[in-house]
Protein backbone atom coordinates (compact mmCIF):
# COMPACT_ATOMS: atom_id res chain seq x y z
CA UNK A 1 0.00 0.00 0.00
CA UNK A 2 1.01 3.21 -1.31
CA UNK A 3 0.93 7.13 0.74
CA UNK A 4 -2.87 7.14 0.26
CA UNK A 5 -2.52 10.81 -1.07
CA UNK A 6 -6.01 12.45 -2.32
CA UNK A 7 -6.48 15.82 -4.46
CA UNK A 8 -9.02 18.34 -2.43
CA UNK A 9 -12.04 17.27 -4.47
CA UNK A 10 -11.59 13.81 -3.81
CA UNK A 11 -10.52 13.44 -0.11
CA UNK A 12 -12.19 11.64 2.32
CA UNK A 13 -11.90 13.44 4.81
CA UNK A 14 -11.63 12.17 8.56
CA UNK A 15 -13.86 9.27 7.79
CA UNK A 16 -12.50 6.10 7.72
CA UNK A 17 -14.99 3.83 6.41
CA UNK A 18 -15.16 6.33 3.45
CA UNK A 19 -11.26 6.00 3.29
CA UNK A 20 -11.21 2.13 3.54
CA UNK A 21 -14.14 1.80 0.94
CA UNK A 22 -12.41 4.08 -1.63
CA UNK A 23 -8.81 2.29 -1.08
CA UNK A 24 -10.64 -1.23 -1.42
CA UNK A 25 -9.80 -2.01 1.85
CA UNK A 26 -13.30 -3.17 2.98
CA UNK A 27 -15.76 -4.50 -0.03
CA UNK A 28 -19.55 -3.56 0.84
CA UNK A 29 -22.06 -4.93 0.97
CA UNK A 30 -20.05 -8.46 1.73
CA UNK A 31 -21.58 -11.43 0.05
CA UNK A 32 -23.50 -14.08 1.89
CA UNK A 33 -21.73 -16.91 2.75
CA UNK A 34 -22.82 -20.50 4.71
CA UNK A 35 -24.52 -20.10 8.17
CA UNK A 36 -22.32 -18.49 10.44
CA UNK A 37 -22.09 -18.29 14.90
CA UNK A 38 -24.50 -15.99 15.86
CA UNK A 39 -24.28 -13.74 19.10
CA UNK A 40 -26.58 -13.33 21.72
CA UNK A 41 -28.39 -11.10 24.43
CA UNK A 42 -26.59 -7.58 25.52
CA UNK A 43 -28.75 -5.17 27.70
CA UNK A 44 -27.47 -1.83 28.29
CA UNK A 45 -29.39 0.23 31.28
CA UNK A 46 -28.88 4.00 32.73
CA UNK A 47 -28.25 4.78 35.89
CA UNK A 48 -27.42 8.30 37.82
CA UNK A 49 -23.90 8.73 37.01
CA UNK A 50 -23.27 6.03 33.70
CA UNK A 51 -24.46 3.07 32.06
CA UNK A 52 -24.35 -0.57 32.93
CA UNK A 53 -23.64 -3.02 29.95
CA UNK A 54 -24.36 -7.05 30.76
CA UNK A 55 -23.51 -9.30 27.67
CA UNK A 56 -23.19 -13.28 27.81
CA UNK A 57 -20.54 -15.07 26.78
CA UNK A 58 -22.17 -17.64 24.15
CA UNK A 59 -21.57 -17.79 20.53
CA UNK A 60 -24.21 -20.17 18.73
CA UNK A 61 -24.51 -21.70 15.34
CA UNK A 62 -26.00 -24.79 15.35
CA UNK A 63 -24.53 -25.97 18.23
CA UNK A 64 -22.24 -23.56 20.81
CA UNK A 65 -19.55 -22.12 19.18
CA UNK A 66 -18.51 -20.36 21.85
CA UNK A 67 -18.55 -19.77 25.37
CA UNK A 68 -16.27 -17.17 25.93
CA UNK A 69 -17.43 -14.55 23.65
CA UNK A 70 -16.87 -10.88 24.44
CA UNK A 71 -20.06 -8.76 22.77
CA UNK A 72 -19.07 -6.02 24.35
CA UNK A 73 -15.92 -3.58 23.88
CA UNK A 74 -14.93 -0.42 24.15
CA UNK A 75 -14.69 1.68 21.48
CA UNK A 76 -12.59 4.32 22.78
CA UNK A 77 -12.19 5.85 26.40
CA UNK A 78 -16.10 7.03 27.30
CA UNK A 79 -17.80 4.83 24.68
CA UNK A 80 -18.83 0.86 24.07
CA UNK A 81 -20.14 -1.13 21.23
CA UNK A 82 -22.24 -4.59 21.78
CA UNK A 83 -23.12 -6.81 19.08
CA UNK A 84 -25.94 -9.51 18.10
CA UNK A 85 -26.51 -11.36 15.10
CA UNK A 86 -23.50 -12.82 13.11
CA UNK A 87 -20.47 -12.52 15.41
CA UNK A 88 -18.24 -12.66 11.92
CA UNK A 89 -19.70 -9.65 10.63
CA UNK A 90 -20.42 -8.50 14.00
CA UNK A 91 -16.51 -8.36 15.13
CA UNK A 92 -15.90 -6.43 11.98
CA UNK A 93 -18.52 -3.98 13.01
CA UNK A 94 -16.74 -3.13 16.43
CA UNK A 95 -13.14 -3.09 14.65
CA UNK A 96 -14.27 -0.73 11.87
CA UNK A 97 -16.35 1.51 14.52
CA UNK A 98 -12.84 1.40 17.10
CA UNK A 99 -10.78 2.44 13.94
CA UNK A 100 -13.14 4.77 13.01
CA UNK A 101 -13.68 7.08 16.12
CA UNK A 102 -9.54 7.05 17.04
CA UNK A 103 -9.22 7.85 12.94
CA UNK A 104 -11.57 10.99 13.03
CA UNK A 105 -9.78 12.21 16.69
CA UNK A 106 -6.28 11.77 14.88
CA UNK A 107 -6.71 13.32 11.66
CA UNK A 108 -9.05 16.57 13.39
CA UNK A 109 -7.31 16.71 16.60
CA UNK A 110 -11.16 16.14 18.62
CA UNK A 111 -13.27 13.39 19.82
CA UNK A 112 -16.52 12.85 18.15
CA UNK A 113 -19.38 13.89 20.16
CA UNK A 114 -21.43 10.58 21.80
CA UNK A 115 -24.61 12.00 19.28
CA UNK A 116 -22.08 12.21 16.26
CA UNK A 117 -20.45 8.65 16.86
CA UNK A 118 -23.88 6.97 17.58
CA UNK A 119 -25.15 8.63 14.16
CA UNK A 120 -21.56 7.69 12.39
CA UNK A 121 -22.82 3.82 12.51
CA UNK A 122 -26.36 4.40 11.27
CA UNK A 123 -25.13 3.87 7.57
CA UNK A 124 -22.55 1.34 7.96
CA UNK A 125 -25.49 -1.10 9.67
CA UNK A 126 -27.78 -0.44 7.10
CA UNK A 127 -25.38 -0.81 3.69
CA UNK A 128 -24.08 -4.33 5.95
CA UNK A 129 -27.92 -5.55 6.48
CA UNK A 130 -29.74 -4.51 3.81
CA UNK A 131 -26.70 -6.07 1.52
CA UNK A 132 -26.57 -9.70 3.26
CA UNK A 133 -28.42 -12.49 5.53
CA UNK A 134 -25.79 -11.95 7.94
CA UNK A 135 -27.40 -9.00 10.42
CA UNK A 136 -26.21 -7.21 13.21
CA UNK A 137 -27.74 -5.07 15.36
CA UNK A 138 -25.37 -3.44 17.28
CA UNK A 139 -25.91 -1.46 20.54
CA UNK A 140 -24.13 1.73 21.56
CA UNK A 141 -23.66 3.14 25.15
CA UNK A 142 -21.46 6.09 26.50
CA UNK A 143 -20.77 8.92 28.82
CA UNK A 144 -21.08 12.33 27.29
CA UNK A 145 -18.69 14.57 28.84
CA UNK A 146 -20.55 17.22 27.68
CA UNK A 147 -23.73 16.38 28.97
CA UNK A 148 -22.24 15.01 31.65
CA UNK A 149 -25.03 11.95 31.69
CA UNK A 150 -24.52 8.19 30.46
CA UNK A 151 -26.57 7.75 26.96
CA UNK A 152 -27.72 4.48 25.19
CA UNK A 153 -28.23 4.20 21.45
CA UNK A 154 -30.42 1.16 20.11
CA UNK A 155 -30.86 0.52 16.27
CA UNK A 156 -33.10 -1.37 14.13
CA UNK A 157 -31.93 -3.96 11.61
CA UNK A 158 -31.87 -0.95 8.87
CA UNK A 159 -30.05 1.17 10.44
CA UNK A 160 -31.96 3.56 12.16
CA UNK A 161 -30.32 4.79 15.63
CA UNK A 162 -33.03 5.71 18.82
CA UNK A 163 -31.83 7.27 22.01
CA UNK A 164 -33.20 5.19 24.76
CA UNK A 165 -33.41 6.89 28.02
CA UNK A 166 -33.81 3.61 29.96
CA UNK A 167 -32.75 0.92 28.99
CA UNK A 168 -31.94 -1.26 25.54
CA UNK A 169 -31.51 -4.69 24.80
CA UNK A 170 -30.27 -7.09 21.94
CA UNK A 171 -30.27 -10.25 20.53
CA UNK A 172 -32.11 -13.16 21.01
CA UNK A 173 -32.85 -13.47 24.84
CA UNK A 174 -33.96 -9.85 24.98
CA UNK A 175 -37.38 -10.56 25.49
CA UNK A 176 -36.78 -12.22 28.72
CA UNK A 177 -34.12 -9.85 29.74
CA UNK A 178 -36.45 -6.67 28.56
CA UNK A 179 -39.44 -8.37 31.18
CA UNK A 180 -36.97 -8.68 34.01
CA UNK A 181 -35.47 -4.71 32.97
CA UNK A 182 -39.90 -3.12 32.95
CA UNK A 183 -40.10 -4.79 35.91
CA UNK A 184 -37.25 -3.42 37.80
CA UNK A 185 -36.32 -0.14 36.23
CA UNK A 186 -36.62 3.34 38.08
CA UNK A 187 -35.44 6.59 36.86
CA UNK A 188 -33.06 7.09 40.47
CA UNK A 189 -31.59 3.73 40.34
CA UNK A 190 -28.04 3.93 41.62
CA UNK A 191 -24.74 2.54 39.80
CA UNK A 192 -25.42 -0.61 42.50
CA UNK A 193 -29.08 -0.79 42.12
CA UNK A 194 -28.12 -1.04 38.07
CA UNK A 195 -25.49 -3.97 38.25
CA UNK A 196 -27.82 -5.79 40.23
CA UNK A 197 -30.51 -5.50 37.99
CA UNK A 198 -28.44 -5.48 34.41
CA UNK A 199 -27.16 -9.17 36.00
CA UNK A 200 -30.03 -10.17 36.83
CA UNK A 201 -32.12 -9.29 33.00
CA UNK A 202 -29.08 -11.57 31.75
CA UNK A 203 -29.68 -14.50 34.61
CA UNK A 204 -33.29 -14.33 32.90
CA UNK A 205 -32.26 -14.60 29.24
CA UNK A 206 -29.64 -16.94 30.09
CA UNK A 207 -32.46 -19.34 31.76
CA UNK A 208 -35.01 -19.14 29.24
CA UNK A 209 -33.66 -18.66 25.57
CA UNK A 210 -31.34 -21.85 24.44
CA UNK A 211 -29.24 -19.33 22.38
CA UNK A 212 -27.73 -17.28 25.46
CA UNK A 213 -25.48 -18.11 27.77
CA UNK A 214 -25.99 -17.74 31.40
CA UNK A 215 -23.52 -18.12 34.22
CA UNK A 216 -21.27 -21.33 33.97
CA UNK A 217 -20.06 -22.42 37.15
CA UNK A 218 -18.32 -25.49 35.73
CA UNK A 219 -15.75 -23.29 33.63
CA UNK A 220 -15.81 -20.59 35.67
CA UNK A 221 -17.14 -18.22 32.77
CA UNK A 222 -19.73 -15.65 33.34
CA UNK A 223 -21.42 -12.77 31.66
CA UNK A 224 -19.15 -9.76 30.91
CA UNK A 225 -19.81 -6.31 33.20
CA UNK A 226 -19.24 -3.44 31.84
CA UNK A 227 -19.90 0.19 33.27
CA UNK A 228 -19.33 3.82 31.64
CA UNK A 229 -19.08 6.90 33.36
CA UNK A 230 -17.24 9.78 33.63
CA UNK A 231 -14.12 7.95 34.38
CA UNK A 232 -14.98 6.35 31.29
CA UNK A 233 -15.03 2.67 30.06
CA UNK A 234 -14.30 0.08 32.87
CA UNK A 235 -14.45 -3.77 33.02
CA UNK A 236 -15.86 -5.19 36.50
CA UNK A 237 -13.04 -7.76 37.72
CA UNK A 238 -14.26 -11.20 37.30
CA UNK A 239 -14.22 -12.11 40.79
CA UNK A 240 -16.59 -10.03 41.28
CA UNK A 241 -18.71 -10.67 38.64
CA UNK A 242 -18.69 -13.93 39.87
CA UNK A 243 -19.75 -13.21 42.97
CA UNK A 244 -22.90 -11.11 41.83
CA UNK A 245 -23.98 -14.56 39.81
CA UNK A 246 -23.02 -16.99 42.39
CA UNK A 247 -25.78 -14.62 44.28
CA UNK A 248 -28.42 -14.53 42.24
CA UNK A 249 -28.02 -18.18 41.36
CA UNK A 250 -28.23 -19.37 45.45
CA UNK A 251 -31.28 -17.39 45.82
CA UNK A 252 -32.85 -19.30 42.96
CA UNK A 253 -31.89 -22.84 44.15
CA UNK A 254 -33.16 -21.47 47.38
CA UNK A 255 -36.49 -21.07 45.35
CA UNK A 256 -36.11 -23.81 43.18
CA UNK A 257 -35.54 -21.39 40.08
CA UNK A 258 -38.63 -19.48 40.89
CA UNK A 259 -38.10 -15.67 41.41
CA UNK A 260 -41.40 -16.17 43.84
CA UNK A 261 -43.30 -12.43 42.53
CA UNK A 262 -40.55 -10.39 42.89
CA UNK A 263 -36.74 -9.13 41.32
CA UNK A 264 -34.76 -11.65 42.93
CA UNK B 1 5.73 30.57 -30.69
CA UNK B 2 7.51 30.46 -27.35
CA UNK B 3 11.17 29.70 -26.69
CA UNK B 4 12.57 27.00 -24.07
CA UNK B 5 16.00 28.14 -23.05
CA UNK B 6 18.24 25.31 -22.24
CA UNK B 7 18.83 24.62 -18.05
CA UNK B 8 20.69 22.15 -17.10
CA UNK B 9 19.74 19.42 -14.25
CA UNK B 10 22.15 20.91 -12.46
CA UNK B 11 21.43 24.14 -12.32
CA UNK B 12 17.38 23.10 -11.87
CA UNK B 13 17.81 21.08 -9.24
CA UNK B 14 19.96 24.29 -7.24
CA UNK B 15 17.44 26.08 -8.42
CA UNK B 16 14.22 23.83 -6.64
CA UNK B 17 16.54 23.35 -3.63
CA UNK B 18 17.39 27.39 -3.36
CA UNK B 19 13.06 27.61 -3.56
CA UNK B 20 12.14 24.84 -0.89
CA UNK B 21 14.73 26.01 1.25
CA UNK B 22 13.84 29.73 1.38
CA UNK B 23 9.81 28.44 1.81
CA UNK B 24 11.25 26.49 4.99
CA UNK B 25 13.34 29.20 6.48
CA UNK B 26 10.26 31.56 6.65
CA UNK B 27 8.83 29.28 8.91
CA UNK B 28 9.98 27.84 12.89
CA UNK B 29 11.77 25.04 13.51
CA UNK B 30 10.87 22.04 15.84
CA UNK B 31 13.27 19.92 17.85
CA UNK B 32 12.50 16.23 18.64
CA UNK B 33 14.63 14.47 21.00
CA UNK B 34 14.74 11.03 22.73
CA UNK B 35 14.80 11.48 26.28
CA UNK B 36 15.17 8.52 28.94
CA UNK B 37 11.85 7.12 28.53
CA UNK B 38 10.28 8.53 25.32
CA UNK B 39 10.30 10.78 22.42
CA UNK B 40 10.18 14.67 22.85
CA UNK B 41 8.85 17.12 20.50
CA UNK B 42 8.99 20.69 20.55
CA UNK B 43 7.50 23.22 17.74
CA UNK B 44 7.60 26.77 18.41
CA UNK B 45 3.86 27.71 16.98
CA UNK B 46 2.17 30.58 18.40
CA UNK B 47 -1.00 28.86 17.39
CA UNK B 48 -2.95 26.58 19.45
CA UNK B 49 -5.10 25.13 17.04
CA UNK B 50 -2.99 24.55 13.56
CA UNK B 51 -0.63 21.94 15.12
CA UNK B 52 2.75 21.07 13.47
CA UNK B 53 2.59 17.63 15.74
CA UNK B 54 0.63 15.08 15.61
CA UNK B 55 -0.05 11.52 16.69
CA UNK B 56 -0.06 8.74 13.80
CA UNK B 57 -0.29 5.47 15.51
CA UNK B 58 0.00 3.83 19.17
CA UNK B 59 3.77 4.46 19.07
CA UNK B 60 4.17 6.81 15.88
CA UNK B 61 4.18 10.79 15.66
CA UNK B 62 4.48 12.77 12.73
CA UNK B 63 6.14 16.24 13.24
CA UNK B 64 6.38 18.89 10.25
CA UNK B 65 7.63 22.49 9.13
CA UNK B 66 7.05 24.75 6.38
CA UNK B 67 4.15 25.10 4.28
CA UNK B 68 1.08 24.28 6.93
CA UNK B 69 -0.86 22.82 3.77
CA UNK B 70 1.24 20.36 2.60
CA UNK B 71 2.77 19.08 5.33
CA UNK B 72 -0.98 18.79 6.86
CA UNK B 73 -1.77 16.55 4.04
CA UNK B 74 1.49 14.36 4.68
CA UNK B 75 -0.22 13.89 7.68
CA UNK B 76 -3.45 13.21 6.96
CA UNK B 77 -1.97 10.64 4.40
CA UNK B 78 0.11 9.00 7.40
CA UNK B 79 -2.91 8.31 9.22
CA UNK B 80 -4.70 6.84 6.75
CA UNK B 81 -1.65 4.59 5.48
CA UNK B 82 -1.45 3.79 9.43
CA UNK B 83 -5.07 2.44 10.26
CA UNK B 84 -5.10 1.33 6.92
CA UNK B 85 -2.16 -0.71 6.95
CA UNK B 86 -3.18 -1.90 11.26
CA UNK B 87 -6.72 -2.98 9.59
CA UNK B 88 -5.31 -4.58 6.72
CA UNK B 89 -2.47 -6.84 8.78
CA UNK B 90 -2.67 -6.10 12.65
CA UNK B 91 -1.45 -3.15 14.72
CA UNK B 92 1.93 -4.38 15.60
CA UNK B 93 2.49 -4.67 12.04
CA UNK B 94 2.60 -0.81 11.27
CA UNK B 95 6.45 0.42 11.36
CA UNK B 96 7.67 3.90 11.31
CA UNK B 97 10.60 2.93 8.71
CA UNK B 98 8.02 1.91 6.06
CA UNK B 99 5.96 5.12 6.49
CA UNK B 100 9.37 7.69 6.89
CA UNK B 101 10.03 5.29 3.35
CA UNK B 102 6.96 6.63 1.58
CA UNK B 103 7.19 10.06 2.51
CA UNK B 104 10.62 10.03 1.18
CA UNK B 105 9.76 8.87 -1.84
CA UNK B 106 6.61 11.13 -2.19
CA UNK B 107 8.60 14.25 -1.17
CA UNK B 108 11.58 12.98 -3.53
CA UNK B 109 8.83 12.58 -6.42
CA UNK B 110 7.70 16.34 -6.04
CA UNK B 111 11.15 17.49 -5.57
CA UNK B 112 11.87 16.68 -9.34
CA UNK B 113 8.76 15.99 -11.13
CA UNK B 114 6.43 18.27 -9.21
CA UNK B 115 5.08 21.61 -10.82
CA UNK B 116 6.84 22.93 -7.89
CA UNK B 117 8.82 21.01 -5.09
CA UNK B 118 7.16 20.81 -1.44
CA UNK B 119 8.29 23.51 1.01
CA UNK B 120 8.45 21.28 4.02
CA UNK B 121 10.64 19.08 6.01
CA UNK B 122 8.67 16.13 8.49
CA UNK B 123 10.08 14.25 10.91
CA UNK B 124 8.58 10.10 11.72
CA UNK B 125 9.07 9.53 15.61
CA UNK B 126 8.77 5.77 16.55
CA UNK B 127 8.93 5.04 20.33
CA UNK B 128 10.21 1.52 20.67
CA UNK B 129 9.34 -1.72 21.72
CA UNK B 130 10.98 -5.02 22.97
CA UNK B 131 10.85 -5.38 19.09
CA UNK B 132 11.57 -2.90 17.70
CA UNK B 133 14.03 0.33 18.52
CA UNK B 134 13.00 4.01 19.12
CA UNK B 135 14.06 5.97 16.23
CA UNK B 136 13.83 9.40 14.26
CA UNK B 137 13.38 10.08 11.00
CA UNK B 138 13.76 13.02 9.29
CA UNK B 139 12.83 13.37 5.54
CA UNK B 140 14.17 16.65 4.32
CA UNK B 141 12.42 18.76 1.03
CA UNK B 142 14.60 17.19 -1.64
CA UNK B 143 13.42 13.34 -0.07
CA UNK B 144 16.44 12.48 1.21
CA UNK B 145 15.60 10.46 4.52
CA UNK B 146 17.64 10.25 7.34
CA UNK B 147 18.03 8.40 10.77
CA UNK B 148 19.15 10.17 13.81
CA UNK B 149 20.05 8.88 16.29
CA UNK B 150 19.37 11.09 19.53
CA UNK B 151 17.71 13.71 18.32
CA UNK B 152 16.84 15.48 14.95
CA UNK B 153 16.53 19.42 13.98
CA UNK B 154 13.69 20.62 11.86
CA UNK B 155 13.58 24.32 9.66
CA UNK B 156 15.63 27.08 8.17
CA UNK B 157 18.02 27.45 11.12
CA UNK B 158 18.34 23.48 11.46
CA UNK B 159 22.41 23.98 11.89
CA UNK B 160 22.87 26.55 14.39
CA UNK B 161 20.09 25.01 16.73
CA UNK B 162 21.53 21.37 16.07
CA UNK B 163 24.85 22.46 17.31
CA UNK B 164 23.42 24.09 20.22
CA UNK B 165 21.09 21.05 21.51
CA UNK B 166 24.36 18.76 20.90
CA UNK B 167 26.43 20.79 23.09
CA UNK B 168 23.85 21.07 26.15
CA UNK B 169 23.04 17.82 25.76
CA UNK B 170 25.27 14.57 25.42
CA UNK B 171 23.02 11.62 26.69
CA UNK B 172 19.71 10.55 27.16
CA UNK B 173 18.08 12.84 29.69
CA UNK B 174 14.69 12.70 31.68
CA UNK B 175 11.82 14.46 30.06
CA UNK B 176 12.40 17.86 32.07
CA UNK B 177 15.81 18.07 31.34
CA UNK B 178 15.37 17.22 27.41
CA UNK B 179 12.35 20.19 27.46
CA UNK B 180 14.64 22.42 28.59
CA UNK B 181 17.74 22.12 26.76
CA UNK B 182 15.36 21.68 23.39
CA UNK B 183 13.45 25.14 24.39
CA UNK B 184 16.94 26.80 24.87
CA UNK B 185 17.82 25.83 21.62
CA UNK B 186 14.97 26.43 20.10
CA UNK B 187 15.54 29.98 21.83
CA UNK B 188 18.96 30.75 21.33
CA UNK B 189 21.01 33.04 23.49
CA UNK B 190 19.19 35.86 23.16
CA UNK B 191 15.29 35.76 23.52
CA UNK B 192 13.33 33.38 25.70
CA UNK B 193 9.82 31.24 24.32
CA UNK B 194 6.66 32.32 25.89
CA UNK B 195 4.92 28.58 26.95
CA UNK B 196 2.21 29.76 25.30
CA UNK B 197 4.32 29.70 22.09
CA UNK B 198 4.84 26.35 22.18
CA UNK B 199 3.89 23.25 21.27
CA UNK B 200 5.21 19.94 23.48
CA UNK B 201 4.06 16.67 22.61
CA UNK B 202 5.74 13.70 23.63
CA UNK B 203 5.44 9.46 23.02
CA UNK B 204 5.92 7.99 26.03
CA UNK B 205 4.59 4.65 27.37
CA UNK B 206 1.59 5.17 30.54
CA UNK B 207 0.24 1.59 30.69
CA UNK B 208 -2.78 2.70 27.64
CA UNK B 209 -2.08 1.32 23.77
CA UNK B 210 -1.62 4.47 22.76
CA UNK B 211 1.36 6.35 23.86
CA UNK B 212 1.25 10.26 22.30
CA UNK B 213 0.52 12.89 24.75
CA UNK B 214 0.26 16.94 23.74
CA UNK B 215 1.23 18.70 26.96
CA UNK B 216 -0.80 21.34 28.41
CA UNK B 217 0.81 24.89 28.80
CA UNK B 218 0.11 24.04 32.35
CA UNK B 219 1.84 21.04 32.25
CA UNK B 220 4.65 22.58 30.40
CA UNK B 221 5.48 25.34 32.72
CA UNK B 222 5.27 22.27 35.69
CA UNK B 223 8.24 20.71 34.11
CA UNK B 224 10.22 23.61 33.34
CA UNK B 225 9.38 24.93 37.09
CA UNK B 226 8.26 28.11 36.15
Amino acid sequence: MGLPLFSAGGDPGPSFVKYAEMSGLVDFPPRPSAESPHATTVIAVRYVGGVVMVGDRQATSNYIASRDVRKIEAADRFTAIAISGSAARGMEFIRMAQLSFEHYEKMTDASLSLEGKANYLSPIIQRNNLATPLMVIPLLAGWDPSRREGRIFEYDGAGGCYERRDFATIGSGSPFAESALRLGFRTDLDREAALELGALAIYEAGDNDPSTGGPDFVRNLFPMIVTLDENGFSELPADEVAQRFTTINDRRSQSQGVAGGSLR
Amino acid sequence: MSNYFYVSPEQLIKDRAEFAQKGIARGRSIVAAIYDVGVLMVAENPSASLNKISEIYDRIAFAGVGKYNEFDRLREAGIRWADGTGFTYSREDVEARALANYYAQHIGDMFTEGQKPLEVEVLVAQLGTALRPTKLYRIAYEGTISDEARFAVLGGDAETIKTRFSAAESDLEPLDVTLRNAIAALAGPERTIDVADLEVCVLQDTGNRRTFARLSDERVAALLGT
